[in-house]
């Protein structure tokens, strides 16, 4: 029995005891650390009690995962049995109460606690240490331009694409190396799926029910990853949004699963983009009808390839805006009437502009480029730097350690 | 030495909702003017001709929103200059969110409204009413599919829902 202690049951003769413990009969100890004493408190034994001993153990995983899922409160794969004292741990990374609303998360209305979001992130198997990131992420979904409420909904396989920048992503050990997208990576493969529960828990979005994709995708358990700052030829996309280097950004975008772009052969920025292009050009994403971002993850070598000919990141953005496209009788096949704006020469653009396009490095070695479509006109990428409650930039998770001992 | 194994207790990752209430609008018994408020998914513009050629004596406009997102504040303007406002389609998880959301933003600017939505979204479409806090919101089901569907198969469709849309109007005047 892993993670036990021991303690009394609360037999009181007053309010705040049994009236066994020593520093009751004989007063405070000023000098005794509070939590010292608590922990004392809990570990004593005590006559009075129908048990000697109770033992308290943690809940047994396989049937609390099987009971929430019964629940539809999980998105499938076991759970971390949520306990209140993996919360308080979790407590020690935000400088906000527990009951304190963060947000409130659409179509359900939830309100989103940093209680609810701590729970929903030990569920997933996030350390405490990934509750920073997480809240913010939290709160970008909420904001308007993201859309939450269509992107929940929708029939379309869209996921939430979390990308982490700065220092804290070190921190943390983001992954934005070899197999970013992929498995291997606590905080890639967790923060993405706390954000999923949160969807789900908090609100509403249960498959099936409010989240009504037609298949879903892969991508909507996790899509989280950091940008190879130090191996990008480019400002990352924390700087191109006007933040300090040092300031650790979250960007949430609402994309498909990632296709991959191989491209073993270019040697020119031209011919590497026009294979990046022609594989974006496509007629069944949500961007044919109703244009819109596109993610652009593209890998160390591709990048220092572009850059070797002297491309600057807004020459390559610029280049994927105005070359994605496709013929007019080849768009319109999402849903939507296309409308007569985004009819240019008988084509239709994937993006409204070249801010459309959010390019960033990331990946290890090899010669391919990542790229997912947007939710088309509808949402478009927020990005927040990660703060205290004041407004402070985090310089590192620990700051909120510190805020808190301050208290 | 009696011992007791307690298994500790797990925490409810459930969010509270907020508890609120707004009531629709009554439909005026005289109507001079209606607004179609279409979302551009496929055949919404036939449904609400099909609706607007089936009621007599009445002024129609078309306006025109975002399938899956909110209406802009200059379109709701449009949609409002009107006595009611019929909006069509909800056929999908997103566009089913912003035909009933942007009901509930014309109800709060005092226009009673009629959403249609597809049977295949009718559920979520009232729950997210509901949870909205308007629980009354008048929404009509449609059969599944209307996207992709030749014209005669969506006049059939559209031909089954209207007595009810006349009889919401009619019963709403006797209110």
């Amino acid at each position: 029995m892993g993670n036990k202690h021991i303690t009394n049951k609360n037999v009181k003769i007053n309010e705040n005891t049994c009236g066994c413990f020593i520093d009751d009969l004989i007063g405070e100890n000023p000098e005794m650390d509070k939590n010292r004493k608590k922990e004392l408190k809990n570990n004593r034994l005590c006559s009075s009690y129908e048990n000697d001993l109770e033992v308290y153990v943690d809940s047994d995983t396989e049937k609390v995962s099987y009971d929430f899922y019964m629940r539809k409160l999980t998105d499938g794969l076991p759970i971390i049995p949520p306990t209140k004292e993996k919360l308080l741990k979790f407590l020690h990374y935000t400088d906000y109460n527990p009951d304190d609303v963060i947000t409130i998360l659409p179509p359900k209305q939830g309100k989103a606690t940093v209680e609810k979001i701590a729970i929903n992130s030990i569920m997933a198997g996030c350390i405490p240490a990934f509750m920073p990131v997480i809240q913010h992420a939290v709160q970008a979904l909420s904001q308007d331009q993201f859309n939450l409420p269509g992107v929940n909904a929708t029939t379309h396989p869209v996921a939430i694409s979390v990308i982490i920048n700065g220092p804290i992503s070190r921190e943390i050990a983001v992954n934005s190396g070899v197999g970013c997208l992929g498995p291997g990576n606590i905080a890639n493969a967790t923060i993405g799926r706390a954000l999923r529960l949160c969807l789900i828990n908090i609100a509403g979005a249960v498959p099936g029910i409010s989240d009504h994709a037609t298949m879903g995708s892969p991508a909507k358990y996790s899509f989280c990853f950091g940008e190879a700052e130090n191996e990008s030829p480019w400002e990352p996309l924390n700087v191109e949004r006007g933040f300090k280097t040092e300031t650790s950004t979250i960007t949430v975008m609402a994309a498909e699963a990632p296709h991959n772009v191989n491209d073993h052969r270019s040697k020119t920025a031209e011919d590497l983009l026009n294979t990046i292009v022609n594989t974006a050009s496509v007629a069944g994403c949500n961007n044919s009808h109703v244009p819109g971002e596109i993610l652009i993850i593209m890998g160390p070598e591709h990048a220092q390839t572009v850059a070797d000919n002297d491309w600057e990141k807004e020459d390559v953005k610029r280049y994927i805006h105005e070359n994605t496209f496709l013929p007019v009788e080849l768009a319109d096949r999402g849903g939507r009437k296309l409308d007569n704006q985004w009819i240019i020469d008988s084509n239709v653009r994937i993006t409204r502009s070249p801010e459309d396009v959010v390019l960033l490095v990331a990946g290890g070695p090899g010669r391919h480029t990542m790229i997912a479509h947007g939710f088309g006109t509808s949402s478009e990428s927020v990005t927040l730097p990660l703060t205290l409650k004041d407004g402070t930039p985090l310089q590192s998770v620990q700051d909120y350690k510190n805020q808190n001992n301050k208290k | 030495m009696k011992v007791k194994i307690v298994e500790k207790d797990v925490l409810n990752p459930l969010a509270e909702i907020e508890a609120i209430k707004l009531e629709v609008n009554p439909i005026p018994e005289n109507i001079n003017k209606i607004s179609l408020f279409d979302n551009t998914k496929p055949n919404a513009n036939l449904i609400l001709k099909i609706i607007a050629e089936s009621l007599d004596n009445i002024n129609f406009h078309r306006v025109i929103k975002p399938a899956g997102a909110p209406a802009t504040p200059q379109q709701l303007e449009n949609a409002v200059q009107a006595d009611l406002s019929i909006l069509a389609l909800g056929d999908c998880g997103s566009c089913t969110s912003w035909v009933i959301l942007d009901a509930i933003r014309l109800e709060k600017d005092e226009i009673p409204t009629i959403s249609i939505c597809s049977h295949k979204f009718i559920t979520y479409a009232k729950e997210l009413a509901r949870s909205h806090g308007m629980e009354n919101l008048r929404i009509v089901e449609i059969e599944h599919p209307i996207a992709g569907q030749s014209q005669d198969r969506v006049e059939r469709k559209v031909k089954k829902i209207l007595p009810e849309i006349e009889a919401l109007l009619k019963l709403d005047q006797k209110i």
